[in-house]
């Protein structure tokens, strides 16, 4: 064990025992509260450029397995945890999380007092922080000089389409750095998926003829989006069924006219009970958004509001009043996180299957 | 042999589905009312418009219809086997409103032929539209519906059974052979 350092920006030095790579790096730190699915969480691509604390205090304890990939080269700048179990297991595990870190060049930090750094964070909200070997003057006139890119959809999404052949429904996914869950459920569901890169035109959706178009989750702000995706949403929306999901929903919400504001404190777990408004249900999903759709900015006679986080109220769930398309904020595809909401992609399908007859 | 083609979750969905279709379809729900054809379709329409309740925060008013005495494939002999002919219950005017007449299955077509009748002779709607959780096919009038939960092709000698929690405990779609 080497010992290594967490630095805020505030100034402020966690000292801790290094694992996975030694790389020394930079990024927003987050907080996430999932009990379980870390390699979920640090292979999301939402957490693209972000160092994740995590709540539940031992991590690592079922290491690595090839079904809980949430992308293939996952860019999340570090992980910081209370324990680090250093020894792993679980009938599907094919690596220590140790080791897998290291093959991806993601730093770890343990030992750290992660209820005293959530509390942190909950009251500062997002601030830069880096990984280090030193905590020096030095370390810290690098972190404040680092300039973290604004770009993360354009770092992460696809640069160019790809197939998931399969025989159902032909679905168009547009890629914003896309989750496997995702492309997961629609396997199961015999979907024969086209990816597409972000900046793909309506045009470009069009002439493939989809039955239904999926916009992604991704990382990021989306008011750092170009206007010209959201034309692309509002083209789409009128012709072809669409569901939203993420930076997807917050996407969907912005071309119909709502505004986004920063959250205080990012939601980063699944521990928000969900009202789904339609039959009054409560629902559990993994919540993990940066940024909330203001409510009053939303037009009703454009949009319904479909989902409410039941602890601060912040809209989860839209559906256009004229045409077949809906968003959801948090991530229905239960990886990881509850499965509650995962029949919205059943509802999907069925949504497309009006449509064909 | 009964096979479930529709569970709780699906019929669930499928109601929701054609609420918001409905929402989609009438842009709103002003002028809206729902008429549920006797015995299962009246508990559809009423969850319908609990959804739409929920949704829109303003009550749609919900109807039963019974359209026994309309039928044209019963025979009424004025005998003790004439088929018991319940009332509707409808209090409030349709004249005017834009019905949504919900049902079970959608088979032959012949209930909502007889539906049409019935609501004809209560005033004259705006427009009428269909609402039914299932259609089998096999039509033998001009009839389609505007909104299907699920659509079930079937052969004529299998039987579909649509339960619903209210008075079936359970919420389901079989189909079974007859």
């Amino acid at each position: 064990m080497t010992q290594r350092y967490l630095i805020l920006e505030d100034g402020s030095v966690y000292a801790g025992n290094g694992f996975g790579a030694g790389a020394t790096t930079t990024g927003e730190i987050v907080f996430n509260t999932s009990m379980v699915g870390y390699q979920e969480v640090v292979t999301n691509q939402i957490y693209h450029n972000q160092i994740i604390v995590y709540s539940q205090p031992i991590i690592g304890a079922t290491g690595i397995s090839h079904d809980s990939y949430e992308s293939i080269l996952p860019t999340a700048k570090g992980m910081v945890v209370r324990d680090v179990a250093t020894i792993s297991k679980n009938r599907q595990r094919s690596l220590s999380l140790d080791q897998f870190l290291k093959q991806h060049n993601i730093p770890g930090i343990s030992d750290v007092d992660t209820r005293q750094l959530i509390r942190k964070l909950q009251s500062v909200g997002t601030i830069k922080g880096s990984i280090v070997d030193v905590a020096d003057d030095h370390a810290f006139d690098q972190l404040h000089a680092t300039v973290l890119t604004n770009q993360q959809v354009a770092q992460v999404a696809t640069p160019k389409p790809y197939p998931n052949p399969n025989t159902g429904y032909n679905v168009v996914v547009i890629d914003f750095g896309l989750k496997h869950g995702i492309l997961r459920q629609l396997s199961q569901r015999h979907c024969n998926v086209t990816v597409l890169p972000w900046n793909a035109d309506a045009q470009a959706i069009i002439s493939l003829d989809p039955d239904g178009v999926i916009l992604s989750t991704g990382p990021g702000s989306p008011l750092d989006v170009p206007e010209s995706v959201l034309e692309m949403v509002r083209t789409i929306q009128e012709r072809i069924p669409l569901f939203a999901v993420g930076l997807g929903h917050e996407l969907f919400a912005l071309a119909n006219g709502a505004s986004m504001t920063r959250l205080g404190t990012a939601h980063h777990g699944p521990n928000h009970p969900i009202r789904k408004i339609i039959t009054n249900d409560i629902i559990y999903a993994e919540e993990a958004q940066e940024y909330v759709v203001d409510s009053e900015t939303v037009d009703r006679n454009r949009l319904i509001t479909t989902y409410l986080d039941l602890i601060d109220g912040s809209i989860q769930g839209l559906r256009h009043r004229d045409y077949p398309a809906f968003s959801v904020q948090f991530f229905p595809d239960g990886a990881p996180g509850p499965h509650d909401s995962v029949d919205l992609f059943d509802e999907f399908m069925e949504i497309m299957g009006t449509r064909e007859g | 042999m009964a096979k479930v083609v529709v569970d709780a979750m699906a019929m669930q969905r499928a109601l929701t589905r054609i609420t918001y279709e409905i929402i989609e379809h009438n842009k709103g729900i002003d002028g809206l009312v729902i008429l549920g054809i006797k015995t299962r379709g009246v508990f559809l329409a009423e969850r319908i418009a609990s959804r739409l309740k929920q949704l829109e925060n303003a009550s749609v008013p919900v109807g039963e219809l019974d359209v026994t005495k309309y039928r044209d494939d019963i025979e009424h002999d004025g005998t003790e086997n004439d088929p018991k002919v319940t009332v509707s219950k409808i209090d409030f005017p349709i004249t005017d409103k834009k019905v949504i007449l919900v049902d079970d299955v959608l088979y032959t077509g012949r209930t909502i032929r007889a539906a049409m009748s019935a609501i004809m002779d209560l005033g004259r709607p705006k427009q009428i539209n269909l609402a039914v959780l299932v259609d089998r096919g096999h039509r033998e009038l001009p009839i389609r519906a505007d909104f299907v939960g699920k659509n079930i092709p079937s052969s004529q000698n299998e039987r579909i059974k649509v339960s619903v929690t209210e008075i079936d405990g359970q919420d389901s779609v079989e189909i079974m052979r007859q």
